[in-house]
C-alpha cells in the first residue's frame, strides 16, 4: 500500500517537473497542479495507521489516522487559492504580452540587456 | 492579538481603494501598531522566558500552539520594521495600485504567524499565506518586467512550498508528531537515512526562499524586475522566512544532520559568497547588483549556520538582522535623488561592506570570531574577500549612481518627506552599528534558545 502511495507520488512528481520545463505558461501551472498533488498523495501516505474512518467508531474498531487527513485537506485549499492565483497571473501575462511562451517573455529581458552593455561601453569611452 | 490585527485589517484594506492617501495611511499605522505589539511581546519574551498560547482554548496538543521565543520574536519585529518602511516610502511616493497596502498587511500577517508559531504544519499554512501575498505583491507596477518577475517568483517559489509540504509529509511519517518541540525530542531514534532526507528537503526548501547558490536562478530577474519598494520587501521581509526556517528546522530540530553536512553548508555558503560577490561587481544595472549582493550575503549566514555552535548561531542570526536592514535600506535609497539620499546609499553601502560605524561591522566581527573560533585560515580569507568584493561592488553602485555627469542619471530631487525616511532608515543602521549591544545580546539569546533545545533533546531518551 505504501509502495502504492510512493509510486504514485513519484510519477506525479515527475510528471510534474517535466511539465513545468515547458515553455508553455499554462503546462507551467498544470505542471505545478501535479506537484501539488503529489505532495497531497504523500502526506496521506504518511499516515500512521489505517482502517475505517473515525466517524462513529465502536471500540476495538482499527482506525486511520485522521491527522494527515486534515493536513491534506487544508494544503487542497490552499494549493486551489495558489493555483487560482498562478492562472491569474498568467491571464494577465497573456493580456500584456499577447503570448503564453516563456522565450518571448524573455525578449523584453534580452532588450534590458542590450541598453545596459550600451551603457558599460558608454562608461567605457568616458573613462578611456 | 499581534497576529489578528495586520490579518483583520488586511482583509478589509484589499477591498478598499489603496491608492486612497488615508488607505494607505491607514496600513502604515496599523502596521506600526503591530510593530508597538510585537515590541512588547519581545520585551516580554526577554524578561521573562517565552510565551505558548493555545488558540481557540483547545487542549494542548490539539489547538494551534503559538510559541514566541527569543528567536521568533527577533523575527517578526525585524520583518515588521521592514514592512513598515518600504509601506511608508511606497506611501509618501505615492500607491499605484489598490490593493498594495492590504498586501502588504496580509503579508504581516502570515510573516508574524510565521515566526511565532510552534507546529510545522501551521509553518506551512502561514507560509503560505505569506508568499502569496508576496506573489501578488511583485506584480506592483503592473509592467512586462513585473509580470515576469512575478511569474518566475511565483513558479520557483511554490515548487520550494510543495517541496516543503513533502518535507512535513516525512517529518510526521517518521516521527507521529508535527509540534517543533516535540519532533526535536523523537528525532534522535528515527532511522538516520530518514531523517536526512527530511532535513535535505527542508534545506532545499528554504534555500530556495533565501535564494542560496545552487538555487539562486531566479532571485535576480525577480529583485531587479520588481519595484524598489517591493524589491526591498522581498529582500527585507521574505528572505526572513528563508533565514529564520534554516535556524529554526537545523539546530533547532535537526541538530545530528545539521552536524553531518555542517563541511556541505559551509562549502554552499562560501561558493555563494564568492559568486554573488563576483557577479555583483560583473553587473551593470544597479537593482541586479544589489540581488546578486543578496546571494552573497545569505552566503555568510549558511557559513556561520554551518560553523555551528553558540558563536555560529549567535553570527547567523545577528548577521541575517543587518543584512535585512542594509538591503532594505539600498532598495529604498536607489530609485530616489536628492542630498540625504547619496548619505543614506553610503551608510548601507559602508554596512553591506562591513566598515566600522555601520550595523554591518558589527556582523561581520561575528562572522569573523566564528571563524576564528574553528580556528579555519581559509574561512578568515574567505570572509575578507568576500568584504572585499563587496566594498568594491557597492563603490562602484554608489559611483554610478551618485557621481555620474551624465544629465540623464541627475532627476530632479525627490519629496523630502521620502529623503528624511530613507534618512531614518540609515539612521537606524548606524545607531544598530555604534550601540551593538541589545542586538547582540538578543542574538546571542536566540542563539542560546536554540542550542538549548537541541542539547536537551540529545540528553533526552530516544
Amino acid at each position: 500500500m505504501i509502495l502504492a502511495f510512493a509510486l504514485a507520488a513519484a510519477v506525479l512528481f515527475g510528471c510534474g517537473a517535466y511539465m513545468l520545463l515547458k515553455r508553455d505558461l499554462l503546462r507551467v501551472v498544470g505542471g505545478i497542479m501535479l506537484i501539488s498533488q503529489s505532495a497531497m498523495v504523500t502526506i496521506i501516505g504518511s499516515s500512521q495507521s489505517r482502517g475505517r474512518a473515525p466517524i462513529g467508531v465502536q471500540p476495538g474498531d482499527v482506525v486511520s489516522d485522521p491527522l494527515p487527513q486534515a493536513l491534506a485537506l487544508t494544503a487542497l485549499v490552499i494549493g486551489l487559492a495558489t493555483v487560482a492565483l498562478l492562472l491569474a497571473l498568467v491571464h494577465r501575462v497573456i493580456v500584456v504580452f499577447r503570448t503564453a511562451e516563456v522565450d518571448e517573455l524573455a525578449a523584453g529581458e534580452a532588450e534590458h540587456e542590450a541598453a545596459l552593455e550600451a551603457q558599460r561601453q558608454a562608461d567605457r569611452a568616458e573613462a578611456s | 492579538m499581534a497576529l489578528l490585527l495586520p490579518w483583520v485589517t488586511g482583509v478589509v484594506l484589499v477591498a478598499l481603494d489603496g491608492r486612497r492617501r488615508d488607505v494607505g495611511w491607514l496600513a502604515v499605522a496599523v502596521l506600526a501598531a503591530t510593530l508597538a505589539l510585537l515590541a512588547v511581546l519581545t520585551a516580554q519574551v526577554l524578561t521573562g522566558g517565552s510565551r505558548d498560547v493555545l488558540t481557540g482554548g483547545w487542549p494542548a496538543g490539539v489547538g494551534i500552539v503559538l510559541h514566541a521565543d527569543v528567536l521568533g520574536v527577533t523575527f517578526a519585529t525585524l520583518s515588521v520594521l521592514v514592512l513598515l518602511a518600504a509601506t511608508a516610502h511606497e506611501v509618501l511616493a505615492g500607491v499605484r495600485e489598490r490593493v498594495f497596502p492590504g498586501l502588504v498587511l496580509l503579508l504581516a500577517g502570515g510573516l508574524t504567524g510565521l515566526f511565532l508559531t510552534g507546529d510545522v504544519f501551521n509553518f506551512y499554512v502561514f507560509f503560505e499565506l505569506a508568499m502569496t501575498a508576496s506573489y501578488a505583491l511583485t506584480t506592483y507596477g503592473g509592467g512586462p518586467r513585473q509580470l515576469r518577475a512575478a511569474m518566475v517568483f511565483a513558479a520557483v517559489n511554490l515548487l520550494g512550498s510543495f517541496i516543503f509540504l513533502i518535507s512535513v509529509a516525512g517529518t510526521y511519517r517518521v516521527t507521529g508528531v508535527l509540534a517543533m518541540h516535540q519532533v526535536a525530542e523523537r528525532m534522535p531514534g528515527v532511522d538516520p537515512n530518514a531523517a536526512i532526507l527530511v532535513a535535505a528537503g527542508f534545506f532545499i526548501a528554504f534555500s530556495v526562499k533565501l535564494g542560496l547558490f545552487p538555487f539562486h536562478f531566479w532571485l535576480p530577474t525577480v529583485y531587479a524586475g520588481s519595484r524598489p519598494a517591493v524589491a526591498a520587501i522581498l529582500s527585507g521581509a521574505v528572505a526572513n522566512i528563508g533565514a529564520y526556517g534554516l535556524l529554526r528546522f537545523g539546530p533547532g530540530m535537526f541538530p545530528g544532520q545539521l552536524r553531518l553536512a555542517a563541511t556541505a553548508l559551509v562549502v554552499l555558503g562560501a561558493v555563494s559568497l564568492v559568486y554573488g560577490a563576483v557577479l555583483a561587481v560583473a553587473r551593470g544595472d544597479v537593482a541586479e547588483s544589489l540581488a546578486y549582493s543578496a546571494i552573497g550575503q545569505v552566503g555568510y549566514v549558511l557559513v556561520a549556520l554551518g560553523v555551528g555552535g553558540p558563536v555560529g548561531l549567535t553570527a547567523a542570526v545577528l548577521y541575517s538582522i543587518v543584512n535585512a536592514l542594509n538591503k532594505t535600506l539600498l532598495f529604498l535609497a536607489v530609485e530616489i535623488r536628492g542630498v540625504l539620499v547619496a548619505g543614506a546609499f553610503a551608510v548601507g553601502a559602508l554596512s553591506v561592506a562591513g566598515v566600522p560605524p555601520a550595523a554591518g561591522f558589527v556582523g561581520k566581527l561575528e562572522m569573523f570570531r566564528a571563524g576564528i573560533v574553528v580556528g579555519s585560515a581559509s574561512l578568515v580569507v574567505l570572509l575578507v574577500v568576500g568584504s572585499a568584493l563587496s566594498l568594491v561592488y557597492m563603490f562602484q553602485i554608489y559611483q554610478g549612481r551618485f557621481w555620474r555627469a551624465d544629465p540623464s542619471a541627475q532627476g530632479p530631487a525627490s519629496v523630502l518627506s521620502l529623503r528624511l525616511l530613507t534618512a531614518a532608515v540609515a539612521l537606524l543602521v548606524l545607531a544598530t552599528g555604534l550601540w551593538p549591544e541589545p542586538l547582540l545580546s538578543v542574538s546571542g539569546r536566540a542563539a542560546e534558545a536554540l542550542t538549548a533545545e537541541s542539547v536537551g533533546t540529545a540528553g533526552a531518551p530516544g
